[in-house]
C-alpha cells in the first residue's frame, strides 16, 4: 500500500511538473503584455496591429466582463498578479482605481515624451484620464450619443428625415407617428429605442446633475433631474414610444457589446435608437440597413453625455516602463485612425478625427453621417462623480430606485429624494471611513471638522 | 517503538490533508474572523484600523442587511416543497418499474448540468412575453376566460406575471421597508427563483438520499403492515415516513444551511440582485460590499454574522429534531 501511494505521490509531482512547462510562454525574444479590456473584435485588430508595429512585443488580451471587471483588476493587481495594463470606463472607475493605488502616474513620463494630453484630447474624455491635475489614464476612445434613424423606416411610413437642432415636442410628435402596432395593439415597432441606463444622458440633456459641482453632495432630487428622470418614464408609460421594462425583456436585452437595443434597432424593430458611433461595429453587420445620424433634441442646453475607455498603466507591473510603449501606440495615428475606420466610438485625439478619411471612409461610403459625431463631442460632458462616495455604491442605491421608477412603481419625485437623501448617508458614512477625503471634504465645504 | 513509527506514518498520511485544510480552510476563516474587527477597505486612502465591533453594530443599523436576510429566508421558503417533492419521487422511482433507470437520470439530469447553464434556461422560460411559462398561463387565463369574469365581477383584470421583472411576492413584502403591503402580493422574481429552485432541488442529491433511505426499509416491515390490511396511506405514514426520519432531519438540516448561503448565483446570473434589490441575498450582499464596495472588512463581518446565524438555526434544528428521531 506504501508503494502505491507513494508511486500515485510521485506521478502527480510529475504531472504538475509537465504541466508547469506546458505553460504558454511568449514567443522566444517577446516581451509580453496583458491588456485587460472588453473583448470585442475591433479590440483583437487593435492588439493586432500594435504586434505588428512593435514586434518586440507580444501583447495579449484578458477580457474583461462588463459587471465584474473591475474588482478582478484590482484583487490580481493588489495581488501581485495584474495585468500590465487595464481600462477604465469613466471617472468613477479612474478614482477607483487611483485611491487603491495600482494605477501609476505617468504625468512626467507623457512629458518626458512630448505627448501633450490636455492640449491633443477632446475635453470631454479628460476626466476619465486625469484626477487632481496627474495623469493616470490615457484616453483610448471618446463617445457621444446622437439618435440613429433607420431610413428605410422612415420612407415606409412617409416621414421625413429630422435634421438638428430640433426640441423634443417635435421628436415625441414624429415618434408617435412611427409607432407601429400589430393586429393585436401591441407595439411590433417603436418609434424610438433607449436602454434605461441612459439615463445620467437625460439628466445632462435637462441641466440637472447627479453630484453637486465638487462632489460633495448628491443632488439628484434638483427639479432638473426629477424632470429629466419623468421625461424618461413619460416616454414608456405616457407617450409609448420607448418598451417598457416587459418590452425590453421581450428583446432578451444581456447588456454590453452587441446588446439587446443594438441588434433589435438593426432588425428594424425601431425606428429611432439613442446610442453611440460604436454601435456601428454591430450594425455593419446588418445588410440594407439604410442608417442617418441626427443629434439628440434638446431644449436649452446643449450638452450630451460622453464616455469613453482610457488605458492605466498597473503601478505593480514589472513591465510598466515597456507598457508605456502601448500607451504611445494610442497616442499615435495608426491607432486612432483605425478607432475611426473600426467605428470604435471616435478617436480620442482631436486632430485625427479632422481628416477626409473620417468623413468619408473608402470602406463604408454609405456612411455619409460622421461630421454630426464630431459636431456633437464638442458638446460633450463626462459623468458627474463624487471622490466622497464609492461609485458603485452610489450606483447600487440609485439603480434600485430607478428600477422602481422604471417599473412604474414609485413616483419619480419620491424615488429621486429617497436616492439623493441614501447617497449623502453613504458619503457620510465614506468621511467617517476615510480621513483623507474628510479633510477634504470640509476644506470644499468650508465647514468645521468635528472633533 | 512500532506505535511510534505507525503514529508517524499516519500523520504522514494526514498531512497532506492538515496542510490543505490549514491553508485553504482554518486559516482563512482565522484570518476573516480578524479582519471582521478592522476597517480593512481595498482603497489605500482608508488606514488600516482595528475597531472592535464597530462593524457588527454598524450591520445592525443597515437597512439594506435586514431587507436582505428577509430576502434569504423568502427564497427558503421552497424547502419544505422541495423535500416533499423529492421525497414523493424517491418513492415513485424506488417502485420496479420499466427502464426506471432512465428515469432516475432523467430526474437528476438537473443537478449535474451547468447552474448558469440552467439559469440561463429559466430566463428565458420567465420571459414574460414570448416565455413557455406565460404562454401557458395566458393560454389558461383565456381558455377560462378568467380576465372577462374578474372584469364582470368588479376586478381590474387578470394577467400573466412579469416574474423576473417584478417585486411582487406571495407575502406582500415591501421592497424598501420591513413590513406587508397589500400592492405588492403577487408573483415576482424571488418566486420566480423559488420555482426555480424547487424544480432543480427536487431529483437532486435530496431524491438520491430518499431513494437510499427507502431501499433500506426492511421489507418484513412494510410485509408485516400490509398483513395488518394496511393501506398504502396507513404504510406511508406509519412505516415509511417513521423509517426515513433520520434522512429527513439529515436533509432538512442541509437544506437550511444551503438556503442560508445560497442565492448568489441566481442573483449574479438572471437578476444582477434585482429588480429593486429584491433577489439580493446575504451571499450576494457580502460579495457586493466585498468586491464591488471593496469594504473587506464589512464583508467579513457579515460572513461572520451570516455562520452564526446558520449555526443557532443548526443547533436549534438539531434539539427539535433529535427528539423526533425514534432510532
Amino acid at each position: 500500500m506504501k508503494v502505491f501511494f507513494a508511486i500515485t505521490f510521485c506521478v502527480l509531482v510529475l504531472l504538475s511538473v509537465v504541466a508547469w512547462q506546458m505553460k504558454p510562454d511568449p514567443p522566444p525574444g517577446k516581451i509580453p503584455l496583458v491588456w485587460v479590456s472588453d473583448d470585442n473584435p475591433a479590440r483583437r485588430q487593435q492588439i493586432a496591429l500594435f504586434n505588428q508595429l512593435h514586434p518586440e512585443y507580444d501583447l495579449r488580451l484578458d477580457p474583461r466582463a462588463s459587471t465584474a471587471g473591475m474588482e478582478k483588476v484590482m484583487l490580481q493587481s493588489l495581488a501581485g498578479v495584474g495585468p500590465d495594463v487595464f481600462d477604465a470606463y469613466g471617472p468613477s472607475e479612474l478614482d477607483a482605481f487611483v485611491r487603491s493605488g495600482i494605477a501609476w502616474d505617468i504625468t512626467d513620463e507623457l512629458a518626458k515624451r512630448g505627448v501633450d494630453l490636455e492640449g491633443e484630447v477632446w475635453p470631454a474624455i479628460l476626466p476619465t484620464g486625469i484626477r487632481e491635475e496627474r495623469v493616470y489614464g490615457f484616453p483610448a476612445n471618446v463617445a457621444v450619443d446622437a439618435i440613429w434613424i433607420n431610413k428605410d423606416l422612415f420612407d415606409a411610413a412617409g416621414e421625413r428625415y429630422p435634421e438638428g437642432p430640433w426640441t423634443w415636442a417635435e421628436f415625441i410628435e414624429l415618434a408617435k407617428r412611427l409607432n407601429v402596432r400589430d393586429a393585436r395593439g401591441r407595439i411590433k415597432q417603436f418609434g424610438f429605442l433607449c436602454d434605461w441606463w441612459q439615463w445620467p444622458q437625460f439628466i445632462m440633456l435637462f441641466g440637472g446633475h447627479i453630484y453637486s459641482e465638487d462632489g460633495t453632495r448628491c443632488v439628484i432630487d434638483s427639479p432638473e433631474a426629477i424632470e429629466a428622470i419623468q421625461f424618461m418614464r413619460d416616454l414608456m408609460y405616457k407617450h409609448h414610444i420607448m418598451p417598457t421594462p416587459v418590452d425590453e425583456a421581450t428583446m432578451a436585452t444581456m447588456g454590453g457589446w452587441g446588446s439587446g437595443t443594438i441588434t433589435y434597432f438593426g432588425a428594424g424593430k425601431g425606428a429611432m435608437a439613442l446610442g453611440g458611433r460604436w454601435w456601428l461595429c454591430t450594425l455593419r453587420d446588418y445588410e440594407g440597413l439604410n442608417l442617418g445620424v441626427v443629434e439628440i433634441p434638446h431644449e436649452e442646453e446643449r450638452i450630451y453625455r460622453a464616455y469613453g475607455r482610457a488605458t492605466i498603466i498597473n503601478r505593480y507591473s514589472p513591465r510598466r516602463e515597456d507598457a508605456l510603449n502601448f500607451l504611445l501606440y494610442q497616442a499615435g495615428k495608426e491607432y486612432n485612425d483605425l478607432i475611426n475606420q473600426q467605428a470604435d466610438a471616435l478617436a480620442a485625439i482631436v486632430r485625427y478625427n479632422y481628416t477626409p478619411e473620417f468623413l468619408h471612409n473608402p470602406e463604408h461610403p454609405e456612411e455619409d453621417y460622421n461630421e454630426v459625431w464630431r459636431d456633437v463631442v464638442k458638446y460633450g460632458r463626462s459623468d458627474d462623480w463624487s471622490p466622497f462616495v464609492n461609485g458603485q455604491t452610489a450606483m447600487r442605491i440609485l439603480n434600485k430606485q430607478l428600477d422602481l421608477v422604471k417599473s412604474d412603481q414609485k413616483p419619480v419625485p419620491k424615488a429621486m429624494r429617497d436616492a439623493a437623501r441614501e447617497v449623502n448617508e453613504e458619503i457620510a458614512k465614506t468621511l467617517e471611513m476615510d480621513p483623507s477625503l474628510r479633510i477634504k471634504y470640509y476644506r470644499l465645504t468650508g465647514r468645521e471638522r468635528p472633533e | 517503538m512500532r506505535r511510534r513509527h505507525e503514529l508517524r506514518a499516519a500523520l504522514g498520511f494526514l498531512l497532506p490533508n492538515l496542510i490543505g485544510f490549514g491553508v485553504f480552510t482554518a486559516g482563512p476563516v482565522l484570518f476573516s474572523l480578524a479582519i471582521s474587527i478592522s476597517n480593512w477597505h481595498l482603497h489605500r486612502t482608508v488606514a488600516f484600523q482595528w475597531i472592535a465591533l464597530r462593524n457588527f453594530v454598524e450591520l445592525l443599523h443597515d437597512r439594506d442587511f435586514w431587507l436582505y436576510s428577509i430576502n434569504t429566508a423568502y427564497l427558503m421558503l421552497g424547502i419544505p416543497v422541495a423535500i416533499a417533492g423529492s421525497l414523493f419521487l424517491a418513492i415513485v422511482l424506488s417502485q420496479r418499474l420499466r427502464g426506471i433507470v432512465v428515469y432516475r437520470t432523467l430526474f437528476y439530469l438537473p443537478t449535474f448540468t451547468s447552474g448558469v447553464a440552467l439559469m440561463l434556461l429559466w430566463k428565458a422560460l420567465y420571459n414574460p412575453e414570448f416565455g413557455a411559462l406565460n404562454a401557458a398561463i395566458n393560454w389558461w387565463l383565456d381558455s377560462l376566460h378568467l380576465n372577462e369574469l374578474v372584469q364582470a365581477l368588479g376586478g381590474g383584470g387578470v394577467s400573466a406575471p412579469t416574474w423576473l421583472l417584478s417585486t411582487k411576492n406571495m407575502l406582500g413584502l415591501d421592497v424598501e421597508q420591513i413590513r406587508i403591503i397589500p400592492g405588492q402580493w403577487g408573483l415576482g422574481a424571488r418566486d420566480a427563483l423559488i420555482i426555480m429552485g424547487i424544480w432543480i432541488a427536487i431529483g437532486g442529491n435530496n431524491m438520491l438520499l430518499y431513494l437510499a433511505g427507502v431501499s433500506n426499509i426492511p421489507p418484513e416491515l412494510v410485509e408485516a403492515a400490509q398483513l395488518d390490511g394496511a393501506g398504502r396511506w396507513a404504510i406511508f405514514r406509519n412505516v415509511t415516513w417513521p423509517q426515513l426520519a433520520p434522512t429527513t432531519f439529515f436533509i432538512v438540516v442541509m437544506s437550511f444551511i444551503g438556503g442560508l448561503q445560497g442565492g448568489f448565483e441566481q442573483a449574479r446570473v438572471m437578476t444582477l440582485g434585482g429588480p429593486a434589490g429584491t433577489t439580493t441575498t446575504i451571499s450576494y450582499y457580502i460579495y457586493t460590499k466585498a468586491f464591488e464596495e471593496f469594504q473587506i472588512g464589512y464583508a467579513a463581518a457579515l460572513s461572520w454574522v451570516l455562520f452564526s446565524a446558520i449555526f443557532v438555526i443548526t443547533m436549534i434544528n438539531w434539539r427539535l429534531g433529535h427528539k423526533e428521531l425514534h432510532y
